[in-house]
């Protein structure tokens, strides 16, 4: 073996400058969607999110060229004439006319794709990566195990944006468009304020759960009947136990209407006019996804605690 | 932030006093020892604690008690980890990534800017011979295709020290002698080496320096001949061609230190004027030995050699079992 000096000497490390401990952030979101895009499931799920997108999108823009251009006129639909403007009173009930309730709908019609997209990426972001060990890779690098969530987190809050926040900004100018733009985009700006805060708020505690339920269940299947459970088992449930007792306190079970109200409540919309009815308060909505974000938070903390002690 | 300036005085690796409890299982047991540089072989029967011994020194475990240190600071310390390369035993990819991809990723996380983990990346890989297969992805490679990526991912922020849980593993004996290579030229540069492996041929080609764990703790560590020093009752059988064997067997059977006397099957490596002569205490042998021959100068001997001082022989007696691990 050669002598220790010698070789030290021959040895130059790299020294150049490390960048913000932050930046790895970016590294795992980067090789993270890497990792989603490669899957067809993820196009495929797209492809639903797309569908439903461009359901709103070709919707709204019909309803208001009928309005403008056949609303005095009367159809034939089975045989029968139908007035256009009774058809279009009928159709205000789905809300494709820009308004908040436009957006919110949107986002909630979404959620059913969410579900799913979540559960596979979370087996496939944080699953895999405990369950076949290639967390070691990211974890002997010279970042925290914070970083690494961090990073994580952020892919998962990126594919939600590509689903609720650009669709719905790109509803929100189309609106302006078909209506006269300069007054809508004035008299709405809020709106716009809105699909940030409702599009934020999802991103946040679906990606926290996300990660708290990948690193308790791991495995796709589990995972995927977890979220079935939280999202549409709770949501049946709560609408039983809500229709049963009148009581509107059980909808608090189910975390995609709390989501849903938060956003409203970010869009500025009258309490009174959510369907269905009875709904909690706008409060108690809130309170139930802090709680949600908290103790994902905490789980988390517990988790990378003791993952490596 | 470290520089090669700080850690030049201290002790690349130092085990003080460690021990590693999982729940109620002891993993390893009040480990000292100190790593200055050179390569050195991890050895141990399953269980014995090597991959937590590895763990504890890349600093992705923390001691239960005493302290791990990489030059000289606390190696849980996210910056130790700058001085480390480690490659774990785990064979989990991202497979739908190209190895390229892959190791620049790596790259960016070691706190490199996109520029230079893009030369390293490039620089790495075209070291390790997988410049022309960086762009497939990696569920096409072969295992030790594998093995060279997990050691470029290790290796792209030119750390001085490499941490190797079973590199060797699974690979050809053809890809076995090129990753040796490979050791043996990043030891001539200046990198220094932890392999843990259950090749004991293997690591005895690499190094000299081997360490030893048994059920957790650290049964020997230093080189073969240190260790076989330190065990004084350790026996060693000991083949002496000579002209009148039976007249020297008749001597030494006599020999407190001496345990047995064998006539080996003639082969091609033995004449019918060779003995093995088994001794329990060879330190007292080689002295006694040493005055007879002075003393006895008629004594024709024209091959002298132990022939069991390898490390698996050696192994064998420290873990009680054949040395097969």
């Amino acid at each position: 073996m050669k002598g220790v000096d010698s070789q030290l000497l021959q040895f130059t490390p790299w020294e150049g400058n490390h960048t913000r401990r932050h930046a790895a952030a970016v590294a795992i979101l980067r090789i993270s969607l890497l990792l989603i895009v490669r899957q067809r499931l993820f196009w495929a799920l797209l492809a639903l999110a797309a569908l439903a997108f461009f359901f709103f999108f070709y919707a709204q823009y019909l309803l208001v060229w009928i309005s403008q251009h056949l609303a005095q006129e009367t159809i034939r639909i089975a045989g029968f004439p139908v007035s256009v403007s009774n058809l279009l009173r009928f159709l205000d009930r789905l809300a494709l006319n820009g308004s908040a309730h436009t957006y919110g709908n949107f986002i909630w019609f979404q959620g059913y794709i969410i579900v799913i997209l979540l559960a596979f990426s979370g087996s496939q972001l944080f699953g895999n990566d405990i369950v076949y060990g290639s967390m070691l890779f990211y974890y002997s690098k010279p970042i925290s195990l914070w970083h690494y969530f961090y990073g994580k987190c952020c892919t998962i809050a990126l594919l939600l944006l590509m689903t609720t926040f650009i669709p719905a900004i790109i509803l929100w100018i189309e609106a302006g468009l078909l209506f006269d733009w300069k007054t809508y985009y004035m008299q709405n700006y809020h709106l716009l304020l809105g699909i940030t805060g409702y599009s934020t708020l999802i991103a946040l505690t679906l990606s926290l759960l996300t990660a708290a339920t990948a690193l308790l269940f791991r495995r796709t299947t589990p995972l995927v009947l977890a979220w079935m459970g939280l999202f549409v088992l709770l949501r049946l449930i709560s609408n039983w136990l809500t229709l049963a007792t009148q009581d509107a306190s059980w909808r608090l079970l189910d975390l995609w209407n709390n989501l849903y109200l938060c956003g409203l409540w970010c869009f500025g919309v009258d309490h009174a006019t959510i369907r269905p009815v009875p709904q909690p308060s706008y409060d108690a909505a809130c309170l139930v996804i802090v709680g949600i974000i908290i103790l994902c938070l905490m789980y988390i903390n517990f988790y990378l605690k003791y993952l490596y002690k | 932030m470290y520089n090669s300036a700080l850690y030049k005085d201290e002790p690349l690796l130092q085990f003080i006093d460690v021990s590693k409890w999982f729940g109620p299982i002891l993993a390893l047991s009040q480990i000292t020892w100190t790593f200055k540089s050179g390569i050195v072989g991890l050895v141990g029967a399953n269980g014995a604690g090597k991959s937590t011994f590895l763990r504890l020194a890349a600093g992705l475990l923390r001691p239960t008690l005493g302290e791990v240190k990489i030059a000289g600071h606390d190696a849980w310390d996210w910056r130790s980890r700058r001085l480390i390369g480690y490659c774990p035993s785990t064979d989990a990819f991202f497979h739908d990534l190209s190895g390229q991809q892959f190791v620049l990723v790596m790259a960016r996380l070691c706190g490199m800017t996109r520029r230079e983990a893009r030369k390293s990346t490039e620089a790495i890989l075209q070291r390790l011979g997988l410049h022309d297969l960086a762009t497939r992805p990696i569920y096409g490679y072969s295992k030790g295709m594998r093995q060279r990526i997990k050691l470029a991912q290790a290796l792209v922020h030119h750390p001085p020290l490499l941490i190797l849980d079973e590199p060797l593993a699974g690979i050809d004996p053809l890809g076995r002698h090129e990753l040796i290579g490979l050791f043996r030229q990043l030891n001539q540069e200046g990198h220094s080496l932890i392999i843990s492996s259950h090749e004991l041929e293997t690591l005895e080609q690499l190094t000299d320096q081997i360490l030893i764990l048994s059920r957790g703790r650290l049964a020997a560590a230093g080189t073969i001949a240190e260790i076989r020093h330190q065990l004084s009752e350790y026996p060693i059988t000991i083949r002496i061609t000579v002209s009148s064997p039976r007249e020297l067997a008749r001597q030494l059977i006599d020999w407190p230190e001496v345990s047995a006397i064998e006539w080996p099957a003639s082969s091609q490596h033995t004449s019918c004027n060779t003995l093995l002569v088994r001794v329990h205490r060879p330190r007292e042998f080689f002295q006694r030995l040493t005055q007879f021959l002075a003393q006895n100068t008629s004594w024709d001997i024209t091959c002298f050699e132990s022939i069991d001082e390898s490390a698996h022989a050696l192994l064998g007696y420290i873990l009680g079992g054949s040395g097969k691990t």
